[in-house]
């Protein structure tokens, strides 16, 4: 392995290894890896340890047949045609399969070259080709063995292996990243995207499965699309509701009839997944739905729990799994169904390239905020967002009720989860707060985040100096009764100095009002 | 809903290769439902005794742990009253590489090593921390009474 540096202004992910990198010694990629992405491959590692076993067993029973191997060389794969390369004629004892293995296994078969083999005694070409065909099954058989997927049980389709060195399916990655940010087969970290769209499938492992399971992987792969179309990534109910962020709980109280059958119909299908979104209420156009009566960016969610009511009402605990983009739209039995396409954060690698690109010149100078949180490390914006809540807290804020923090939890550690806690307290205008809903990059979204902090932080500093000006005693009491109003119509980017605390208050009940005893939040997700 | 290959093949297997002193035995009606029984193991106060369980695999499963309940009394610090058991790999520690084989036989195991350290039943653990041989000896009278029929 190449010798490692330390790659420069890179906070984010903040695992070990990642502050490390390595140009990639292969030609056809030459880019810079992070060490963390790099291990022994544990899977392929283990098949070449099983076939080697399987080839030392078959060579002791085949010890008595010479072969004689010759290689014939590829020259379109030879690099550099001014060195003289002789191809090699060996005799070595085995079967064909065995005594090709004996050669690579000495280093002596080029990737790229072909074999011819001439029995010394032609007498045992019959022999041989028998035991070719014998042993290529119990190949074909303990290499499916290796094959196999932890977490489906099923031939691995579209290999794809983790920095820990573990193979699974993508798709199987996928699912475990909807519950866990942990390897199944080891428990180390996986330092990856949820939907895993972006790692590169294993390419050895591919075609290892395509050339020696072909019939196998092609029913896989139909049974695989069959149960997808059964259950998501196709079409999902579409509840048009409120705003939903991943990884935060959402809850609802489901009372008309066409949402009680398509929560019914969510249960009884065994997803109990269905996709919430928010109403269109400005009319903007909205990609390939046009000017639908909804937004086209929000997020599935997932029951966790239910409680019907006596007389067919419904209150529902949900937990935010996925951001999707609506492609097309229609109606079923009086609820949206919509095509929907899973929207998943960009590769790590343009994280990190994003990050070291806007850290890398000097500190900027002057008060230019844009500039100023562009400069910040990822972990430093992270750090920026937490000293306001921490502010915000001393100051006993109203949004930051006990409540609020009891249904969504302390504030999140993790960069990327961070903005979705905020969005669901912070009190500011939902257009602003959906504009999370498409950003694929954790450095944006908490850019954001801080120049929403700007903006009410401005806000009350200019409602201070206000009433500085006006009745400097009773600024306590002022400001209490300040937050007691309540104003709908307030955006953060159009909070004027005249009426600031209204950017800070709106929506900001206490987070029990008018909710069961059991769902103690009430943050506009009752149901329109 | 379609029954998921996983849940299929882990049955097959624990049909075909059923693991010692333990057994799991899905439900007709419903094969997301196993009655279990576990044996008690050797040199435990539990020896001797049949332990009946019930296990259920959540829509999720893999993703998430099955759900298991003894159904036999027991006396053990890890197993409150109703029967519900305090195991890491049921709870935090759940990876979707375990499953109802790896997790029967950790219930078994846990059987033979009880860890008053950390309890659900916590008037159990607490005699069993006081007065060892004395819990001991009312954990191999339950076993008599509850689980040998
Ligand atoms: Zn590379
Ligand atoms: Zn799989
Ligand atoms: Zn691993």
């Amino acid at each position: 392995m190449p010798l490692p540096h330390h790659r420069a202004n890179i906070t984010y992910p903040q695992n070990a290894g990642r502050a490390q990198g390595f140009e990639c010694p292969f030609k056809d990629c030459g880019m810079e890896h992070s060490t963390a992405d790099c291990s022994i491959d544990v899977t392929l590692n283990k098949m070449v340890e099983v076939v080697k076993v399987q080839m030392a067993h078959s060579a002791s029973n085949s010890a008595n047949i010479p072969l004689r191997l010759d290689e014939r060389l590829n020259m379109r794969n030879l690099i550099d045609t001014s060195i003289d390369v002789m191809p090699r004629s060996r005799v070595l004892h085995g079967s064909r399969i065995v005594s090709a293995f004996t050669m690579a296994d000495m280093g002596e078969l080029d990737y790229s070259s072909e074999l011819s083999f001439t029995p010394l005694d032609p007498d045992l070409e019959e022999t041989i080709k028998s035991l070719d065909v014998a042993l290529a099954g119990d190949l074909r058989e303990i290499i499916r063995g290796e094959c196999e997927c932890q977490v489906c049980y099923g031939l691995m389709v579209d290999p794809l292996t983790t920095a820990c060195g573990h193979t699974f399916c993508r798709k199987c990655v996928a699912r475990v990243l909807d519950h866990s940010t942990l390897c199944p087969a080891c428990r180390r970290p996986l330092p990856m995207r949820p939907g895993a769209t972006t790692e590169p499938s294993n390419k050895r492992m591919s075609h290892a499965i395509e050339g020696l399971l072909t019939d196998e992987l092609a029913a896989r792969i139909v049974a695989v699309e069959q149960e997808e179309t059964l259950h998501e990534d196709g079409w999902m109910p579409l509840f048009p509701c409120t705003l939903a962020y991943p990884a935060m709980p959402t809850f609802l109280h489901i009372f008309e009839p066409r949402y009680r059958l398509m929560i019914r119909r969510v249960l009884e299908s065994g997803s109990r997944k269905f996709g919430i979104i928010m109403y269109n209420a400005r009319g903007v156009p909205q990609g390939s739905l046009g000017r639908s009566v909804f937004m086209q960016y929000g997020t599935v969610l997932h029951i966790s729990r239910i409680e019907v009511l006596p007389d067919g009402r419904s209150i529902l605990e949900t937990h935010g799994l996925y951001r999707f983009r609506a492609l097309e739209s229609s109606m079923l039995d009086g609820y949206i169904i919509g095509r929907i396409q899973r929207i998943d954060d960009m590769p790590l690698a343009e994280e990190e390239a994003a990050e070291a690109l806007e850290t890398r010149g000097p500190v900027p100078v002057g008060d230019n905020h844009e500039a100023r949180i562009s400069h910040m490390s990822t972990q430093a914006l992270l750090q920026y967002n937490l000293d306001f809540v921490a502010r915000a807290r001393t100051r006993s804020e109203r949004w930051l009720h006990d409540s609020m923090l009891t249904a969504y939890g302390q504030p999140p550690t993790d960069p990327a989860i961070f903005p979705y806690w905020f969005a669901s307290i912070l009190p500011i205008a939902e257009d602003e707060k959906y504009l999370l809903l498409p950003t694929t990059s954790v450095r944006e979204r908490l850019k954001m985040t801080a120049r929403w902090i700007r903006v009410l932080e401005e806000a009350r500093c200019a409602r201070i100096r206000v009433m500085r000006l006006a009745r400097p005693l009773e600024l306590e009491v002022d400001e209490d009764e300040a937050s007691q109003q309540d104003d709908d119509d307030s955006t953060v980017s159009t909070a004027e100095p005249e009426t600031p605390e209204a950017a800070e208050t709106a929506d900001a009940q206490p987070a029990t009002a008018n909710s069961p005893q059991a769902f103690p939040s009430d943050q506009s997700q009752q149901q329109q | 809903m379609a029954l998921p290959k996983r849940i299929i093949k882990e049955t097959e297997r624990l049909m075909s290769e059923p693991v010692p002193g333990i057994s799991a035995v899905p439900h007709e009606d419903n094969l997301r439902y196993f009655d279990v029984t576990i044996d008690g193991p050797a040199s435990s106060p539990y020896e001797g005794g049949k332990f009946r369980a019930e296990l259920f695999l959540p829509d999720d499963y893999p993703m998430t742990p099955p759900k298991i309940r003894f159904l036999t009394k027991i006396y053990h610090p890890n197993i409150d009253k109703l029967g519900r058991i305090c195991l890491d790999v049921l709870k935090s520690n759940w990876s979707p590489a375990l499953q109802i084989r790896t997790i029967l036989l950790s219930i078994q195991a846990l059987l033979g090593a009880p860890n008053p350290d950390d309890p659900l039943a916590n008037d159990v653990a607490q005699r069993w921390k006081e007065n060892e041989p004395a819990a001991i000896q009312t954990a191999r009278e339950w076993t008599k009474t509850h689980a040998m029929a």
